[in-house]
């Protein structure tokens, strides 16, 4: 059985660590010593681009690389923590803010010191109370002990923390968003380019970073790249000549929720399976697995025949899925993916900030197609039209077979793909909510089809058992679905 | 909604302590604009929701329109615009919440305060008639491995039942 690997949260339970005496005998801040003392800020930014640390947040973009998209002459640049933590399926934010901030505060003060930074603002979401207060008083300690404020620590660094509180919208999670909440807006999200770290917030160069991101450069700094890099597989990039490593480096903070015997946090190296994590989890109540999201709500889902998918950002990316945010949910087989996707899609359909024609008229009408068919009503065509595929001749046409048409499902599929082609990943809106609304829609109604046909033809949520209810990979595009280069698909 | 349109009945100020957390957060940003949703939720804690005299003091304050205040008011959901209960009782229903008998929790809680669930447009409709609740459903909390969850006020409940909700409401 693969073994928890505790970094990030390995004080995390000891008492009081949240004061700053506690965390200070757990080598709290030694490492940001270490760092002003022992490395230029080049250095730092320079390890870190070494490590391979990706961003934990949700895209998974090299964290070295969007720093050095940062222009060093252009001052002042902010660092905005996002602490907004609204995907469904994910909370392991939430207990560093609550019970370990002083990591939080030592990771910015690495951030700060490697970029130049002067002021970071934490944008936390306004339903984690408990998380700002902890956070707050930790800052207020912070300032006290001479680690935040001017000359720090006789460095002559001047660092400012402070707080921001979100009020309840999911959207301001995503970058642009959260800038534009910041400046005291609606968070409706920007068009990109121009990039934050180029133009973000106060239209100033902006480094956008999740809690947990953040809360791994104190690591790299005092325990070196190299002992970083041994965590987590490096695969190779064959797309370039020659091939590029390709790192997944580091811990990872898996939230696995759902149905596990023991659902919470558990910090694993990157790259074990699906059916490992479950099994570190306590294993699945129930019988069998049904389906697994893999990275938040928004990543489209696995099948039981995907189990052995390791949970790293390459190969979950092969797979035509994501790690995303790394909440990880768990269905087993008295689950109905229908009732499933008619939860998530009332998610978006609330959540969608309303800039975009496709994303506000798209998403409610993909939730309403949903809820049609869940309420038995969903809409059958009699009529059998030619089936197109490969014919005999080998070329594309008219296959001289019939089908049955779920009006419906293609409808389903067809409204999703006009707010964000998952094929093509091509979106017509302005952030990549568009993307985490199609993704859910389309991959679970491709893989999970006949659950969407028995309740369409029987007028009511049919729960088929698991075999029958999941389409196998070789019979069906739905896993084909996503363009990726095919060399990086033989890797 | 121009300045003059909006009838004010009694006008809105902070506090002493109230003012004083306000300068300081003014202090923190740029400009003042950005110091809004603080601002908001500093009134609102005083207040109980946000009065147009809330939104006229704030625009002042911060030196932009009314309209743009409301324009940040109406977008997120944790600004109330009419009173809400005493506890405002949020229950989350996403995804993990759901696997895991949310439903259950909503149904044992409409019962027992015997009131409907409030959306964002009527909040009476979810509140009691004594103004003590309001119940509303939220989206994930961010607490899916101790769920089903709910929020009251500032606190977070886990693990729920039936039973669960009963102690916890006899003890508010
Ligand atoms: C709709 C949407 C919601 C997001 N929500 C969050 C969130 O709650 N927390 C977060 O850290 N990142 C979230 N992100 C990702 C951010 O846009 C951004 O990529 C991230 O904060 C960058 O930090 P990282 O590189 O450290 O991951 C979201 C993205 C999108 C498109
Ligand atoms: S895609 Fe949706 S959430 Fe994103 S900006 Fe457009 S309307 Fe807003
Ligand atoms: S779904 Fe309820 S806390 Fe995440």
């Amino acid at each position: 059985m693969v073994e928890e690997r505790r970094i990030l949260y390995e004080h995390l339970d000891v008492p009081d660590i949240n004061t700053f005496d506690v965390f200070r005998q757990y080598d709290g801040y030694k490492r940001f010593e270490k760092a002003i003392a022992e490395y230029q800020p080049e250095d730092i930014a320079k390890m870190v681009m070494d490590s391979g640390l990706k961003g934990r947040g949700g895209a998974g973009f090299s964290t070295g690389l969007k720093w050095s998209f940062v222009p060093r002459d252009i001052k002042p640049c902010y660092l905005c923590c996002n602490a907004d933590e609204s995907e469904p399926g994910t909370f392991s934010n939430r207990y560093v803010l609550e019970k370990n901030p002083h990591l939080l505060i030592e990771g910015i003060l690495i951030c700060c010191y490697a970029m130049g930074i002067e002021t970071t603002y934490v944008y936390i979401r306004g339903e984690f109370t408990l998380g700002k207060k902890m956070l707050d008083a930790a800052i207020k300690e912070a300032y006290e002990k001479g680690y935040l404020g001017k000359d720090v620590r006789g460095t002559g660094l001047n660092i400012d923390i402070y707080t921001h509180p979100g009020a309840g919208a999911y959207i301001c999670g995503e970058e642009t968003g959260l800038i534009e909440s910041l400046e005291g807006k609606r968070g409706q999200p920007r068009n990109k380019p121009p990039f934050p770290a180029v133009e973000g917030v106060f239209s100033k160069p902006t480094v956008v970073q999740n809690v947990e991101t953040l809360c791994n450069l104190p690591f790299i700094v005092g325990n070196g790249v190299e002992w970083y890099t041994k965590m987590g597989p490096t695969y190779a990039d064959t797309r370039n000549d020659p091939p590029t490593p390709d790192p997944n480096t580091g811990t990872k903070l898996y939230c696995i929720s759902g149905d596990v015997n023991e659902p919470g946090v558990y910090e694993l190296d990157l790259g074990l399976t699906c059916s490992e994590l479950i099994e570190v989890a306590g294993g699945l109540r129930g019988e069998e697995v049904k389906a697994v999201i893999p990275g938040g709500s928004s990543a489209p889902i696995l099948t039981h025949y995907e189990l052995d998918t390791r949970l790293d950002f390459t190969s979950l990316t092969l797979a035509k899925s994501m790690l995303g945010s790394g909440g990880i949910i768990v269905m087993n087989e008295t689950r109905n993916i229908v009732d499933c996707l008619l939860n998530i899609m009332k998610f978006y359909a609330h959540e969608s900030c309303g800039q975009c024609t496709p994303c506000r008229w798209g998403t409610p009408w993909v939730r309403d197609i949903v809820q049609r068919i869940a309420d038995g009503d969903g809409r059958q065509d009699t009529i059998t039209r030619p089936k197109f595929g490969v014919t005999e001749s080998g070329r594309w046409g008219d296959t001289g077979e019939t089908e049955e048409i779920y009006e419906d499902l293609d409808l389903l599929e067809s409204v999703a793909n006009n707010i964000a082609n998952v094929d093509t990943m091509t979106w017509n809106t302005i952030c990549v909510f568009g993307i985490a609304v199609s993704w859910p829609a389309v991959s679970y109604m491709r893989k999970f089809r006949p659950e969407f046909e028995a309740a369409i033809r029987e007028g009511k949520l049919v729960t088929l058992p698991v075999a029958e209810a999941t389409v196998p990979p070789e019979e069906n595009y739905a896993y084909q679905q996503r363009f990726i280069p095919k060399e990086f698909a033989d890797l | 909604m121009s300045d003059e349109l909006v009838q004010i009945e009694t006008p809105f100020a902070f506090n002493e302590e109230n003012q004083r957390e306000f300068d300081e957060l003014i202090g923190r940003y740029p400009i003042k604009e950005a110091a809004m949703l603080p601002t908001l939720h500093l009134a609102q804690r005083q207040e109980g929701y946000i009065t147009p005299a809330v939104m006229k003091y704030v625009a002042e304050q911060l030196e932009v329109t009314v309209m743009k205040v409301k324009d940040v008011v109406t977008f997120y959901p944790m600004f109330f615009e009419e009173p809400v209960g005493e506890y405002v009782i949020r229950v989350c229903h996403t995804l993990p919440c759901a696997l895991r008998d949310c439903k259950v929790v909503l149904e044992h809680l409409k019962a027992k305060l015997d009131t409907d669930i409030a959306s964002e447009t009527n909040l009476a409709k979810g509140t009691t008639d004594d103004g003590k609740f309001t119940l509303m459903k939220v989206e994930c909390l961010a607490s899916c491995d101790v769920a089903p969850v709910i929020m009251i006020n500032d606190d977070l409940y886990k693990n729920l039942t039936p039973e669960k909700v009963d102690e916890i409401l006899d003890n508010l």
